[in-house]
């Protein structure tokens, strides 16, 4: 397996009493309600619930790309202010720039750092290889399938060496084959990576099977209604849907999301 | 196969396409010989048309006299004059009008304050029909190049500027703010994001703003010139030379094509990301 040095250390995320707040024609809608979470280093954390429950938005929160109106939220004891590079973000589908071709789009965060093109080489191969791509740099976004160019996003996420990823929905618009495979690919690559990751999803049986711990949001103004601890062994196979467990997980988390 | 064995000035096997049509005429082959047909029908035709129909000289003139003039004008060396004249117009307002027209569309494009200023303005200057200007250009700038070139820039500007303003602002708003989160700066977003979407418009925009261009060329030197395609047409319809001002006519139908052909080139290169889109289907 592809041996990753991430060079930076995995960094906890912290949210205390986190609100936001959108006004919309004139009227306002609180789209998350005090919110507190706390993220180990190199956990594998999934938000769950129902469209519409905040969660892309906490996540852009995380990554500074939008502000709360109340609370805070903190990667390490730094209050996020804005984009850092120690975050890493995983669009859904159609992020990537259809004028550049894989190897491209791979280095673009490393690009903006003001790394040379010599530079980046080396990484954004090593990256490409992680993700299992290798032989379609040259390939642009449009002649890739929709698996191959979620891996370029997660590719390109990683290349900055980020302490944390953040993956919003980003197999929701595959399909079932693809998504299982990305699933597994996505364990692996964590692993080796060794990076906090928080990761979005409204599928149950994704969260139970990814996560160390799956907090469940409640639908609009979403709260945290619950946190649970996962415990299935890793690595874990497909399998692993089958077991009275895994069942167990799926019944309370589909009752508390009901 | 059968090609070789066909009269010279025949027209090309069309119904034999048929059956061997997969090895003896290559699918790109029908690109060029279908266009080509339709050439030698119209040149035919226009030959006829001159001989037997039109015969009086003052209004027409058969194909064999027209080509007789042209021979007539390039071994004096004024056709090739004519040409350089009006291409060399054409090029240096083009070229103006490229630089400035990109770069005021990325202004417009990119600030909320400058389009509040301009924009209902270059609309109005779009609407209006600027080589109604060209009298004024010429008492300004004098009856040589520059005042034609000028009246190209002014005519080519407009659709450059506004489809490179469009361009920069149908940016994916998705692909800005991936480049806001991997801590794109202002000017890298300009650069690395909104550039490069924008970059089909503003060649749509110079292809349109080319075929305005010709058109300010000769508009241009039938107000007043010493030399360019527009001035040999001018002069030669003044001296009912109607020969000569068809070889105008088609040496001005053939810099189009040229120019046109070579910025199909262009966009072909430059958008290379997208071609086989709709093949792919994805």
């Amino acid at each position: 397996m592809t041996e990753l040095k991430t060079g930076v250390r995995p960094a906890t995320v912290s949210v205390e009493h986190l609100e936001m707040v959108f006004t919309a024609r004139g009227r306002r809608q609180k789209a998350l309600e005090d919110i507190n979470l706390t993220i180990a280093p190199g956990e594998f954390f999934v938000i769950v619930g129902p469209s519409g429950c905040g969660k892309t938005t906490l996540l852009r929160i995380l990554q500074g790309l939008a502000h709360p109106t109340g609370g805070r939220a903190l990667i390490g004891d730094r209050e996020v202010t804005g984009p850092g590079i120690d975050r890493g973000f995983v669009f859904q589908q159609d992020a990537l720039y259809p004028w550049r071709n894989v190897t491209r789009n791979v280095a673009f965060g490393l690009e903006l750092q003001g790394i040379t093109k010599a530079d980046a080489a080396k990484r954004t191969q090593e990256m490409i290889e992680l993700v299992g791509l290798t032989g379609f740099e040259t390939y642009y976004p449009h002649e890739l399938s929709g698996g191959m160019r979620q891996r370029v996003n997660l590719a390109r996420a990683l290349a900055i060496a980020p302490a944390i990823l953040l993956m919003d929905e980003p197999f929701a618009a595959l399909d079932a084959l693809t998504r299982e495979s990305m699933q597994r690919e996505l364990l692996r690559i964590a692993a080796a990576a060794g990076t906090t990751i928080v990761f979005i999803t409204h599928q149950i049986d994704e969260a139970i099977l990814l996560g160390d711990r799956v907090a469940v949001f409640s639908p609009r103004p979403g709260r945290v209604r619950e946190i649970i601890s996962i415990d299935l062994p890793r690595p874990r196979p497909e399998s692993v849907k089958q077991s009275p467990e895994f069942q167990a997980y799926v019944g309370h988390i589909s009752a508390l999301i009901g | 196969m059968e090609k070789p064995n066909q009269p010279a000035g025949s027209l090309p096997p069309v119904a034999a396409e048929a059956d061997s049509s997969e090895v003896a005429v290559p699918r790109n082959w029908r690109g060029i010989t279908r266009p080509l047909t339709t050439l030698v029908i119209i040149l035919i035709g226009w030959e006829v048309i001159g001989r037997y129909v039109l015969t009086n000289p003052l209004f027409f003139a058969p194909l064999s006299e027209v080509a007789e003039a042209a021979v007539q004008l390039w071994s004096t060396g004024e056709l090739q004059k004519h040409i350089w004249v009006s291409f060399s117009e054409l090029m240096q307002g083009t070229f103006a009008a490229i630089v400035f027209g990109i770069a005021a569309g990325v202004g417009i494009g990119i600030s909320q304050r400058v389009r509040d200023y301009t924009e209902i303005y270059i609309t109005a200057l779009y609407a209006t029909p600027l080589v109604a200007v060209t009298p004024l250009l010429i008492l300004w700038l004098g009856i040589g190049v520059f005042s034609k070139a000028a009246v190209v820039f002014l005519t080519a500007v407009f659709p450059i500027l506004i489809n490179t303003a469009a361009g920069i602002r149908s940016t994916d708003p998705l692909l800005i703010e991936v480049a806001r989160s991997f801590c794109g700066t202002r000017s890298q977003i300009i650069t690395k994001v909104m550039l490069p979407a924008a970059v089909p418009f503003m060649l749509t925009g110079i292809r349109l703003g080319i075929g305005r261009g010709i058109v300010g060329v000769v508009v241009g030197e039938l107000f007043g010139a010493r030399a360019g395609l527009g001035y040999l047409i001018f002069t030669s319809g003044q001296t009912f030379e109607v020969p000569a001002l068809f070889v105008g006519i088609l040496a001005l139908a053939a810099m189009g094509v040229g120019l046109t052909f070579a910025a199909q080139l262009v966009e072909r290169y430059a958008l290379r990301w997208r071609r086989s889109t709709e093949m792919d289907g994805s």
